[in-house]
């Protein structure tokens, strides 16, 4: 049983800076768990927390039911793969992956076997007699998380894994990893910048920033209902667009308008929006750019195309709507065959937003209306 | 074209002025080695002769004519009667071997813990290293005397010893090369369960070891020549170093160059020797120890 | 500030942090206290004692006595004036020399560079003892070399004693001195100028410097660390010249060389004065200290 638990942890640097400010969580067993945001927001030093490597200021950090503020990192039953691998230089692949069973003094034929189903598993059994300085950059990576199987450990932490590997390799060890993940079954906190691994990889998301957590929930959660601004243009590729809207409680019915034009709210958001007994206010659209159509409709929004990107299946149009820079993605399949390629500059176009797929956040507190 | 051309021909004058000088800074040694082996007329010839015309070896045979003193003692073990100059020698490794050994384990120890720990008391510490280091070493000689006559190490070859192993500069350049060990290495011993002692003896000592190497020939070579220390300490016949050896003699009879140039050589060429075998090692550590600015 | 009652965490692991890495210092804090710091407290409290080498007469307090002689003593000035020659007539030419010697040699190919950088750093490891007197040898007054090469070219008519004259003995310190003396700095140069970034230089001559523009330019800043640290321990070497000073003129003549360095020597372990040379002791190490404060001050400022 590996749950964990992290109760209202902080982290304060000497000085008084805050990194990480009450941080709550807890982690199922065998959970996948990915903390994601961008540097500085305070998602390693939590790891590195987890781990035991660095103090925990505040707070109290359970590892099943254990306490574990003051355990040693050896004590913990944690494995760690970092950023940079960390292999002892000096020491052969067989070697980094056994240290850690020697030190427990486990019988020689079970450390062999343990390392042998940990190097098979990984595709690395050829290069057991190697020095890391020997192996590609993939290679290293490999015997880095061989290093941390072979201890069988209750929880599994990864610090920004593939962000040394160049973006084909990223590809493929992201997808080992996923497989990897079925093999070991262990519970996983993963860290990373990248919102494809955290989307990809986890059951569940962690978005922090400035040492805050923006929002906890599975991808499909956070992708569909970003709690604020930041979460919304942090997940998903190309970021969300956003605009300047003005929301009216009308009798019994919502009204939004975008740059005078009105745009249409869904069944279920008017239901949220009465539910919450939202006032008349300024509020910000966003909505993903795959969302956004064209459209001829006359009450549509007006916008030029700035530049037109083919990407084979797809063409994502930036584009100027009133001196905003928007980004909307077209299937090539919905256009005409005069526009597969793409549009001209100065094009102008007209575009409409999908009832149930915008977003509406308060523009002071940047939190999800709903 | 035209600027290449100066520049070959700046290239060669240098090329030629730095021969010459190279000639001029190996001169003293030469005439050492060639003094060595001269004739006493030779010597004292006031033409001087640029090359001996007959190799002597008597300048050896007078410098180890005397069987003074015995080879080694250890406690009450005593060796062979041998010359006096070869007990300096012995002396001399044994020292400079010892002080070696003792500097690279304890600096290499503490350098790590100055480059990867952060404790209380790190900044005044590497404060007071780097101050010590920039303090003449000398000075802290006079009253050193005392202290080792009151701790009954006057006259004894530890009393060279234990301050050169004191003496900071080891561990500054430890913990210069500590500085490269990557920190995520460290944590992951931490995680996999090592033990300091096992970190720093698995891990940490084959990253360093060409720091230690540099070290090791570093504290050889100086605590080799380390003459003033020497002089200081030392004073019974049978416990002086090679150096301190060949500068008695001279303020004893300070006119018969030949035997003069045969303990010289004597003193000089093994440690030359040490040098040029380890002379990579040697220059690493002169550059590493470097303050930087 | 609040007081919980149960121990903070990061208490708990740094106190086990410095724990460690005090029991990782332990050893060489033993040398280093024992035998540098504890040696530097006493050279500072018996300066202010009339102390005798001899530990059987007791030490009597005697105040600034000891500092005050310093300044009415006419030997003293004189070796403090001498080790101020030294070290402004060698630290420039040491260090310039040094310079020229590594931008000649550190693009030439790995074995001559490594040649010509062994040599010149020979006379560091030959020895003290042993370099002094192959040049006392080479300096005598009827074999030495010096009076036979000179005459043989006609710069001098007869025999100079160079060490005997109170005019050439301190110049023929410093030039035995200057060449165990350049050996580091030429390695420490070759290195740095070898660590300039290829890529300013190559701009700077892109945008049409010339090798001496692109030598002050560039390589010149970046080297500037470097000349610091040459500047300061050949100013700490020159400082604490010594042997050279006792094998071969022992001060003379008429105190022509004698330096600060041997001065202390002489007062502590021929005149047995023991509490006067470590009063010079301090005074030198506060001389050197505040001049080392000055020369990294300096190199700050630019």
């Amino acid at each position: 049983m590996a749950t964990l638990q992290l109760k209202n942890i902080k982290k304060i640097y000497e000085g008084g800076v805050e990194a990480v400010h009450s941080f709550n969580l807890d982690i199922a067993d065998k959970e996948f768990i990915v903390l994601v945001g961008p540097s500085g927001c305070g998602k390693s030093t939590t790891l590195r927390m987890i781990a035991g490597l660095e103090e925990i200021s505040e707070g109290e950090l359970y590892i099943g039911d254990k306490l574990v503020n003051e355990v040693e990192p050896k004590d913990r039953d944690i494995a760690m793969v970092f950023q940079s691998y960390a292999l002892y230089p000096y020491m052969t692949v067989y070697e980094n992956m056994s240290f850690a069973l020697k030190l427990r003094h486990l019988p020689k034929d079970e450390i062999d076997q343990r390392v042998r189903w940990a190097a098979e598993v990984l595709d690395i059994t050829k290069y057991l007699d190697r020095k890391p300085k020997a192996l590609s950059g993939g290679q290293r990576q490999r015997v880095a998380i061989g290093r941390a199987i072979v201890r069988e450990p209750k929880v599994f932490l990864m610090d920004e894994p593939l962000s040394n590997l160049d973006a084909k390799l990223r590809n493929q060890m992201r997808a080992e990893i996923i497989k990897l993940r079925k093999k070991v079954n262990t519970t996983f906190i993963y860290v990373t910048h990248d919102q494809t691994e955290a989307m990809t990889l986890g059951d569940r998301i962690v978005i922090m920033k400035d040492g805050w957590i923006m929002q906890i929930g599975t991808p499909q959660e956070v992708f569909d209902h970003p709690a604020n601004i930041f979460v919304a243009g942090f997940i998903g590729m190309p970021q969300m667009n956003f605009f300047d809207g003005e929301l009216a409680k009308n009798g019994e019915k919502y009204q939004l308008t975008v740059n005078g034009c009105p745009v249409e709210i869904g069944e279920s958001l008017q239901q949220a929006l009465k539910e919450k007994d939202v006032p008349s206010k300024k509020v910000i659209v966003g909505c993903r750019p795959e969302h956004i159509e064209l459209s001829s409709a006359d009450n549509a929004l007006k916008a030029t195309v700035d530049v037109s990107e083919m990407m084979g299946s797809e063409i994502h149009l930036h584009l100027n709507c009133e001196g905003k820079d928007i980004v909307i993605r077209v299937p090539s399949t919905k256009l005409s065959a005069e526009h597969r390629g793409g549009f001209e500059f100065g094009t102008d176009l007209k575009f409409a937003f999908p009832a149930d797929l915008i977003h509406l956040f308060d523009p002071e507190t940047e939190n999800n209306l709903i | 074209m035209r600027t290449r051309k100066n520049k070959g021909a700046y290239y060669v004058v240098s090329l030629i002025i730095l021969i010459i000088l190279a000639l001029l800074f190996l001169f003293p040694l030469y005439w050492i080695v060639t003094g060595a082996f001269k004739t006493g007329a030779e010597i004292n010839s006031v033409t001087p002769v640029w090359w001996p015309t007959e190799w002597v070896t008597n300048n050896f045979e007078k410098l180890f004519s005397k069987r003074s003193a015995p080879l080694f003692e250890i406690g009450s073990l005593t060796g062979p009667v041998v010359p006096g100059a070869i007990r300096w020698l012995v002396n001399t490794v044994f020292m400079a071997v010892v002080a070696m050994v003792l500097t690279c384990i304890t600096a290499s120890m503490a350098g790590y813990a100055l480059a990867k720990k952060r404790f209380t008391g790190r900044h005044i510490l590497f404060t007071l290293i780097v101050c010590a280091m920039a303090l003449p070493k000398q000075v802290i000689l006079i009253p050193l005397i005392r202290e080792m006559s009151t701790l009954g190490l006057y006259d004894k070859i530890w009393a060279v010893i234990f301050p050169t192993v004191g003496w900071p500069f080891g561990v500054f350049l430890m913990k210069q090369f500590s500085e490269g060990v990557p920190g995520e290495i460290l944590e992951a011993a931490r995680i996999d369960g090592a033990s300091e002692a096992r970190t720093f003896s698995s891990i940490v000592v084959p990253i360093i070891k060409p720091g230690i190497g540099a070290l090791a020939i570093f504290t050889f070579i100086n605590s080799w020549n380390d003459y003033f220390m020497q002089l200081i300490m030392l004073s019974s016949s049978s416990k002086l170093t090679i150096s301190l050896g060949i500068a008695t003699m001279q303020a004893e009879n300070s006119t018969d160059f030949g035997i003069i140039m045969a303990g010289a050589a004597l003193a000089a060429l093994p440690i030359i020797i040490v040098f040029l075998i380890f002379q990579k090692y040697f220059t690493q550590g002169i550059t590493m120890g470097a303050v930087k600015g | 500030m609040k007081q919980t009652n149960k121990p903070s965490m990061s208490r708990v692991l740094r106190r086990r942090e410095t724990f460690s890495a005090y029991l990782f210092l332990l050893p060489s804090l033993i040398f280093f206290i024992g035998f540098v710091i504890i040696p530097m407290v006493l050279c500072l409290y018996t300066s202010f004692f009339d102390s005798k080498l001899n530990a059987n007469t007791p030490d009597v307090f005697v105040g600034f006595a000891n500092y005050v002689e310093l300044w009415r003593d006419p030997v003293f000035k004189k070796a403090l004036v001498n080790t101020l020659v030294i070290v402004v007539v060698s630290v420039p030419t040491v260090a310039a020399f040094s310079l020229w010697v590594a931008s000649a040699i550190y693009k030439m190919k790995d074995w001559m560079l490594s040649a010509f950088r062994c040599i010149f750093y020979l006379p560091v490891v030959t020895g003290s003892v042993a370099v002094t007197v192959v040049w006392k040898w080479m300096y005598n007054n009827y074999y030495g070399i010096f009076n036979y090469v000179l005459k043989g070219v006609g710069a001098i008519d007869n025999n100079i004693n160079w060490l005997g004259n109170p005019s050439t003995a301190l110049w023929c310190i410093i030039i035995i001195l200057f060449t165990t003396s350049v050996g580091q700095p030429i390695v420490l140069y070759v290195s740095a100028l070898g660590n300039v970034d290829a890529s300013l230089v190559e701009a700077a001559n892109v945008d049409g410097a010339n090798n001496l523009q692109s030598f002050w330019k560039v390589k010149w800043p970046s080297i500037m660390p470097t000349t610091l640290y040459i500047i300061v321990i050949t100013t700490i070497n020159s400082f604490q010249c010594f042997a050279l000073i006792q094998l071969l003129t022992s001060g003379g003549p008429n105190n022509a060389t004698q330096t600060v360095m041997y001065y202390i020597y002489y007062t502590a372990f021929k005149l047995y004065r023991f509490g006067y040379g470590n009063a010079m002791g301090i005074i030198l190490a506060i001389f050197i200290a505040v001049l080392s404060a000055f020369q990294f001050w300096l190199a700050k400022e630019k």
